[in-house]
């Protein structure tokens, strides 16, 4: 424990300072109010033991700065004084001091009044890292709970949407299929126009009007187009819903075995195309972990979304390292890239559903969100360091059996 | 069933744009037939026959699977599919299992996909015709055949003509039956 002492007599000084090395304090010493201010402003001493009267800045006037300062963590005070009228006492806790010790010094007496100090000491950082603890846990409760809802919102969203879908898709393939005779049916009645020499004039006026009108060319050869572009946006659209149910875990599969080091490479071969577009180095180091009980359709969507992240945030060129290690409990998936990486914003808000850098159409914001229910529900974890510029780290830590809990929760769902 | 003659199909929906969407989808393959209720689905039943029903699951009053059950009950020969959205997977799967289902559909679903699907659905109807025909037939044709085998006088006349005829339809059904598998 870090104690200063601050005594501008060099006797009292010496005999307080070997008092408390004899009791293994680590003890700094400062001659004067001006020199304690500063060593308590480069270093954090959990005791300060200072003399009332001292050239400069006195014991009073050092306290009162100790006790405005922005230093973190507590310092306790033990003020050292000749004066022993109530009323400077007074004056003395008022302005900071947690205790004091009237001069000339007992040995036993600074030994428990040090003690004493000590005991508050601990109280304070306990009850700081209990609070801190809190505040953790409170955010991580609120974070949950906006996941929840929005997972619940997801899921009678998707379930209504997909009626409309259903009926447009359907709708699109019918019209594919009818208009393409009914183009061919005018080309051949504009070709039959030619022998219309008898037909009323009235009608041939007609007839020409809406041909300048409906630009048939145009129609005949952007119609196909029109249509496949449409129905590739609904597939798109069906995609994103399909992958809010899963952010909702609604429709759930069977659990077994999965070899993780083989989930890894089948997942690279899939992403193959990207990985060579950008000639994407990845150093895949397997080792030997045992194999995890899951539901293995939904742990290799994790793996997939988590490796392509790291692929569309690297450079040309650049590396991506995929490590697998186990302990007794669990199997570690770690994805590193040196790419772009992400501000403390953008992280704080990588697992809600719709959050996405990426530009529009390229990236459906549920990727993470997705992988975050999967392993949450595996009761296995998903963490994230990055640094701006410098790269990303994901971890996936599995279970390697879900512990009662999940299992039950996984199996009443599918009921 | 002549290879002219359209199957039918019975869509149940409670969305009308569904049913409107797909007799549209399925009008040149097939002769279709909407219903809006599973009550209204026993009624068509009732009036035509109906070679393929498909139906969704959530409908108000009676749902996809309890219409298939009633539908299982009294025409058996109709191939039942039920369409879904994710969420119903379980209850169908429990259909299909406990046998009472041909197939069911996710939604939305494809409409090319759909259209071999129930072009697949028609040929297994007409099977399990075929086999319950051929298996009504088996038992006086097995004796007709010993007829023929045995008596003499019964091999030049009017008879054998029959006989023939009916040798030539059984073993179509057998091949219709072949087909579907």
């Amino acid at each position: 424990m870090k104690v200063l002492v601050a005594e501008d007599s060099i006797v009292m000084r010496t005999v307080l300072v070997s008092h408390l090395q004899e009791w293994d304090y680590e003890v700094f010493e400062a001659r004067d109010g001006k020199e304690a201010w500063e060593l308590f402003q480069s270093e954090d001493f959990s005791l300060i033991l200072t003399d009332w009267i001292m050239p400069e800045i006195d014991g009073l006037e050092l306290i009162r700065r100790i006790r405005t300062s922005t230093r973190p963590g507590y310092c306790y005070l033990i003020l050292l004084t000749a004066k022993s009228d109530k009323e400077d006492l007074i004056t003395a806790m008022e302005v900071g001091a947690d205790d004091f010790l009237v001069k000339p010094c007992d040995r036993e007496e600074l030994r428990v009044r040090l003690r004493e100090g000590e005991r508050i000491i601990r109280l304070q950082q306990e009850l700081a890292q209990q609070n801190q603890q809190l505040r953790e846990t409170q955010a991580a409760l609120v974070e949950s709970e906006k996941l929840a809802s929005l997972g619940q919102l997801a899921a009678g969203m998707a379930h209504e949407i997909n009626n409309p879908i259903a009926f447009v898709t359907n709708n699109l393939a019918v019209l594919r299929r009818e208009l393409g005779p009914i183009i061919e049916l005018v080309r051949k009645y504009e070709q039959t126009r030619d022998f219309l020499d008898d037909a009323p004039a009235e009608l041939l006026e007609d007839l020409h009007r809406i041909e300048a009108e409906c630009d048939l060319d145009w129609v005949g050869e952007h119609l196909p187009q029109l249509l496949q572009s449409s129905t590739q946006g609904l597939t798109r659209v069906r995609d994103i819903i399909k992958n809010l149910r899963d952010f909702a875990r609604l429709d759930q599969a069977g659990c077994d075995d999965l070899d993780l080091g083989q989930a890894v490479m089948s997942t690279l071969q899939i992403l193959k195309t990207q990985i060579d577009e950008k000639r994407i180095r990845v150093e895949l180091d397997a080792g030997s972990v045992p194999t995890v009980l899951c539901r293995p359709d939904k742990i290799l969507q994790v793996i997939y979304n988590v490796i392509l992240n790291a692929v569309q945030a690297s450079e040309l060129g650049a590396e991506v390292m995929v490590r697998l290690m186990s302990n007794d409990e669990s199997v570690i998936i770690e994805v590193e890239d040196n790419g772009c990486g992400m501000e403390k914003e953008t992280l704080s808000r990588v697992f809600e559903p719709f959050f996405t850098t990426k530009p529009v159409g390229t990236g459906t914001g549920l990727g993470m969100a997705v992988s975050y229910g999967v392993v949450g529900d595996h009761g296995g974890a998903i963490t994230i360091d990055s640094q701006p510029n410098q790269g990303t780290t994901v971890r996936v830590v599995l279970p390697i059996k879900p512990s009662d809990d999940s299992m039950t929760a996984s199996l009443s769902k599918s009921t | 069933m002549p290879a002219t003659t359209k199957h039918a199909i019975l869509i149940v929906d409670d969305e009308p744009d569904v049913l409107f969407s797909l007799a549209a989808l399925l009008r040149r393959d097939f002769q279709v037939y909407t219903a809006a209720s599973g009550s209204e689905a026993l009624e068509v039943m009732a009036e035509h026959p109906v070679h393929v029903i498909m139906t969704d699951q959530r409908m108000p009053a009676m749902t996809g699977v309890e219409l298939m059950q009633r539908v299982c009950a009294e025409y058996p020969q109709a191939v039942r599919i039920v369409f879904t959205g994710y969420a119903d997977t379980r209850a169908v799967v429990d259909a299909i299992n406990s046998g009472d289902l041909y197939r069911y559909i996710t939604k939305p679903w494809d409409p090319d996909d759909l259209v071999d699907l129930l072009r697949d659905a028609a040929s297994q109807h007409d099977a399990m015709a075929a086999k319950v025909e051929l298996l009504n037939e088996l038992g006086s044709y097995f004796e007709d055949a010993l007829r023929v085998t045995n008596d003499a006088a019964a091999r030049d006349s009017e008879f054998l003509q029959e006989f023939q005829a009916r040798t030539l339809k059984l073993r179509r059904q057998l091949e219709l039956i072949g087909e579907a598998q």
